[in-house]
């Protein structure tokens, strides 16, 4: 079966949005946008947005990133204390308790789209402290300037840790990096050779990570001339960075990855169709802001080829469910919760990051899945608004069983479910067992088990 | 796309505790004239014990004859007369009980001297080696259980949504179960393949609504048609993990072992293994580890300690999966990651070694030792010199018992070794 999405005009899929009558801006839009942007609007969010306009929305939530991104965060306090401790497991509950809790959602969804980016793992690297670093980096620069992440990257110990190459000589450069460099970094298989990786290699001889530092040994330094991606001269590793910048297979890896990961997991998206916001990004000079604003309020992203067509990830149907309603709960539980089911943060499965997609779906992660909200929503720690499930819903306007159940499905699912399920989770409310809160959780955990609360 | 015929097909497949993964789609071409064999390996299961720390090998099967074994370890041989006689040459360690009645039953095979070329002695990097089969030098992004899943699992049709393998303990998932498509998870106990809550007769009636033969997907009005694809195979897969979480739960509550398991860490696992293979769970492969075997010192009693519970473990296992049926389809490798030196250090105990023998056990082995015990005059700088490379046991298990083509698995050919006794 053929893609509809090979009949789209690109043009038309990355022109901005704009409200129609088939498309009114509406709560099941304004939920889409916050939980692609982030894990899901918070409740005044959601209001304050249906009397906004879209454009408005995202151009002020990228604005808004841009300038977080280097200023203190909930959640620092706590990170610092877990430093001192030193225990790489907890770095996991610090980052979750900053994403649950920052105003700016994108921000955090960005830095975690480039954690598994460049993915870096703490049991390996076993130093908190380089690990925390790290991601600050990738926080600094997530919405920021492309190039310079990378330049970052390349010299970030947690990452050349993680890769093998603390050490880098003359007599033996470390093709490790400089491999991961193009394969995974910047270009994608087949945009390379391996006498580029080897070249590539030279150019970095000389990079060590020194006391946990980085320095540059200039003994070890190959002064020779290399040959890389069709140039040549005495290149060094900022040299070699920049050349693999300017490959223009760069903004296309770079644009098909956000695409995938803001805008729909399958099928990916042919280059015919990337190609106008692959300009964009070249023409922005690899600045992220713009390109992140261009997709995030583009005709596509508010189209049915975008609605509810990725899986969530473990931290965006947990995570998501909680904000949407208000939620805290105990985050050190949560976050090994979430590694249990695929998503340990600072644990990422292998130097490829998350597949995500439908990697993330098999019958052991499902039940994992339905069980860890189960945990959550049983735990006392667990609280909505300050108060129980029930009496927060009725603070927001939803009393009546109908009412429950109508609210629930409106904020949390991304797509419609059918007359007979939606009588189960009436049934469970009206006539389930426990007191009225104790029912309420049930029918929320009941949704959870729903294939359609599976779609973000 | 799965359409809702897909989905019966699916669930009857896992409630019928036929398969998975379909007959026929990952039959390699040089191997589709055995396929009768194949067919009926097509439910063949392999539990894997990793024996990690280096099990000492000599002190395991016992080169009872050789006066060599005795010269190189005066304080720690098994004597003589304390080991278990398996043949005129070989015993085995007096805990190995279990496994000496194993042998008797026809139930067990050893091989020999089990190594690689040019051996290495850093315990993670000779792991690394036998998971990945591959030496440094090489990218290892994968390991040979993980290749073996992905070549087993149907290209590019309806993702496989079953549980291909599951690794039980508490430490990082082994490098071998490592693919780059197929996802095992990592458990530690049986409770995550069940769902928890007490929403009584709501979940029930929503779960044999969603697995009941009738069922349809849920239409998703105004949605693009590849959006039903991503839904239907939640669908499908939530039909197949609420229906495994069924027979899971069954299989808890049924499930009488008539089999005295070791109280031990792997006891429990071998146990809930049993269960999950009982249950139709269609899980193809297994792995469990048991870790302690790096014995630098003191050797005697730790090492008499780790093998009753390997063997005691292993023993009951083999023997409840014969009892329930099940003792044809399930084999059980167990390996090291190394043996030890030969000579015993001052310590009481001995340092990393090199070949070691690998066991396996399960009713389809062809029992008795698989070659000769080791050559004690002819070492490799102080340790016994391989026999028999690791990769030919594994192809042999790919392409005899788990019905694969162990090329791609092992990254070359290797002759196959006489290790089942069904052998076509």
């Amino acid at each position: 079966m053929r893609h509809e999405l090979e009949d789209i005009d690109p043009a038309w899929a990355w022109a901005p949005f704009g409200p129609s009558d088939e498309q009114p801006w509406d709560l099941r839009l304004v939920t889409h946008l916050f939980r692609r942007a982030g894990l899901a609007a918070g409740l005044a969010q959601v209001d304050q947005a249906l009397e906004s306009d879209p454009q408005a929305i995202v151009a002020e939530m990228v604005e808004r990133s841009r300038l977080a991104a280097t200023t203190d965060q909930p959640g620092d306090e706590l990170s610092r204390t877990i430093l001192a401790s030193g225990d790489s497991r907890r770095l996991s509950a610090a980052w979750l308790y900053r994403f649950l809790n920052a105003p700016e959602q994108l921000l955090e969804k960005m830095t975690l789209f480039w954690h598994g980016h460049f993915a870096t793992g703490a049991e390996k690297v076993n130093d908190a402290r380089m690990m925390w670093d790290q991601n600050t980096l990738l926080r600094k620069h997530a919405v920021g300037y492309f190039p310079e992440l990378v330049h970052g990257i390349a010299r970030d110990p947690a990452m050349l840790v993680y890769l093998d190459s603390v050490s880098n000589r003359k007599s033996h450069p470390n093709e490790n990096f400089a491999r991961e460099l193009m394969e995974l970094f910047c270009l994608g298989e087949g945009h390379y050779s391996e006498r580029d990786v080897q070249e590539l290699a030279r150019c970095f001889t000389g990079w060590e990570i020194r006391s946990r530092r980085f320095r540059k040994n200039r003994y070890q330094q190959d002064r020779g001339t290399k040959s890389l991606l069709g140039q040549s001269g005495p290149f060094d590793g900022e040299d070699g960075i920049e050349i693999v910048l300017r490959q223009p297979a760069m903004p296309q890896f770079i644009c098909q990855k956000l695409v995938k990961f803001l805008v729909c997991d399958e099928p990916p998206l042919s280059p015919r169709l990337l190609a106008p916001l692959v300009s964009e990004f070249r023409e922005q000079g690899f600045q992220l802001a713009p390109l992140l604003q261009r997709i995030l309020g583009s005709n596509l992203f508010f189209s049915r080829h975008s609605l509810a067509r990725k899986i969530r990830s473990p931290i965006e149907l947990v995570g998501g469910l909680l904000r949407a309603l208000g939620g805290t709960t105990n985050v050190v539980e949560m976050a090994t919760g979430l590694a249990g089911i695929g998503q340990g943060l600072f644990f990422p499965p292998n130097v490829k990051g998350w597949d995500g997609g439908r990697d993330w779906i098999n019958s052991s992660t499902l039940l994992g899945r339905a069980n860890l909200v189960q945990r959550t929503l049983s735990s006392p720690k667990t609280r909505f608004q300050g108060a129980g499930l029930a009496e927060s819903l009725e603070q927001q306007g939803a009393s009546s069983p109908d009412e429950v159940v109508q609210w629930l499905l409106e904020r949390l699912l991304a797509t419609p479910i059918d007359q007979d399920q939606r009588a189960i989770l009436l049934s469970e409310l009206t006539g389930g067992t426990g007191d009225r809160e104790q029912r309420t959780r049930n029918t929320l955990h009941l949704l959870s088990t729903f294939p359609e609360f599976q779609l973000g | 796309m799965i359409t809702s015929m897909n989905r019966r097909r699916l669930l009857k497949s896992s409630v019928g505790g036929a398969l998975a993964l379909g007959v026929g789609t990952q039959v390699p071409r040089g191997l589709r004239a055995a396929a009768s064999v194949l067919e009926n390996r097509q439910d063949s299961i392999l539990v894997v014990v990793q024996l990690s720390g280096g099990n000492d090998g000599l002190n395991t099967v016992i080169p009872y004859t050789d006066e060599a074994y005795y010269r190189a370890r005066p304080q720690l041989a098994i004597q003589k007369s304390d080991a278990l006689r398996v043949d005129a040459e070989t015993g085995l360690h007096p805990e190995l009980s279990g496994f000496s009645e194993l042998l008797q039953d026809g139930l067990l095979s050893i091989v020999q001297g089990v190594g690689y070329e040019n051996p290495n002695r850093s315990h993670f990097e000779s792991m690394d080696i036998w998971h990945s089969c591959r030496r440094k030098s090489e990218p290892r992004a994968d390991g040979w259980l993980g290749r073996f899943l992905e070549l087993a699992e149907p290209v590019n049709a309806t993702r496989s949504n079953q549980v291909a393998a599951l690794h039980l303990g508490k430490n990082e998932q082994p490098l071998a179960l490592r693919s780059q498509r197929v996802q095992i998870p990592s458990v530690q106990s049986v409770d995550q393949f069940r769902l928890t809550g007490h929403q009584g007769d709501a979940l029930r009636e929503w779960v044999s609504r969603l697995t009941a033969p009738s069922a349809s997907p849920s239409s998703a009005a105004g949605l693009a048609s590849s959006a039903d694809d991503l839904l239907g195979f939640v669908q499908s897969s939530t039909s197949s993990a609420l229906a495994a979480s069924e027979q899971v739960d069954q299989a808890l509550q049924d499930y009488q072992t008539g089999v005295d398991y070791p109280d031990s860490a792997l006891g429990k696992q071998l146990l809930t293994i049993a269960q999950l293979i009982d249950s139709g769970i269609q899980a193809r492969i297994y792995y469990v580890e048991l870790d302690g075997f790096d014995t630098h010192a003191q050797q005697a009693a730790t090492h008499a300690n780790l093998l009753r519970q390997w063997s005691d473990a292993v023993t009951a296992l083999v023997r409840d999966l014969e009892r329930h049926g099940h003792g044809d389809r399930v084999c059980v490798l167990s390996f090291s990651e190394f043996g030890r030196r030969v000579a015993e250090n001052a310590s009481g105990g001995t340092d990393h070694g090199a070949a070691a023998p690998v066991v396996l056990a399960g009713g389809g082995v062809a029992a008795g030792v698989i070659g000769q015990p080791p050559n004690l005059e002819d070492l490799h700088d102080g340790d016994v010199k391989y026999q028999v490379d690791y990769r030919q046991v594994y192809a042999t298990l790919v392409r005899e018992w788990l019905g694969g083509d162990p090329v791609p698995v092992v990254g070359q050919d290797f002759e196959t070794l006489p290790l089942f006794a069904a052998q076509a």
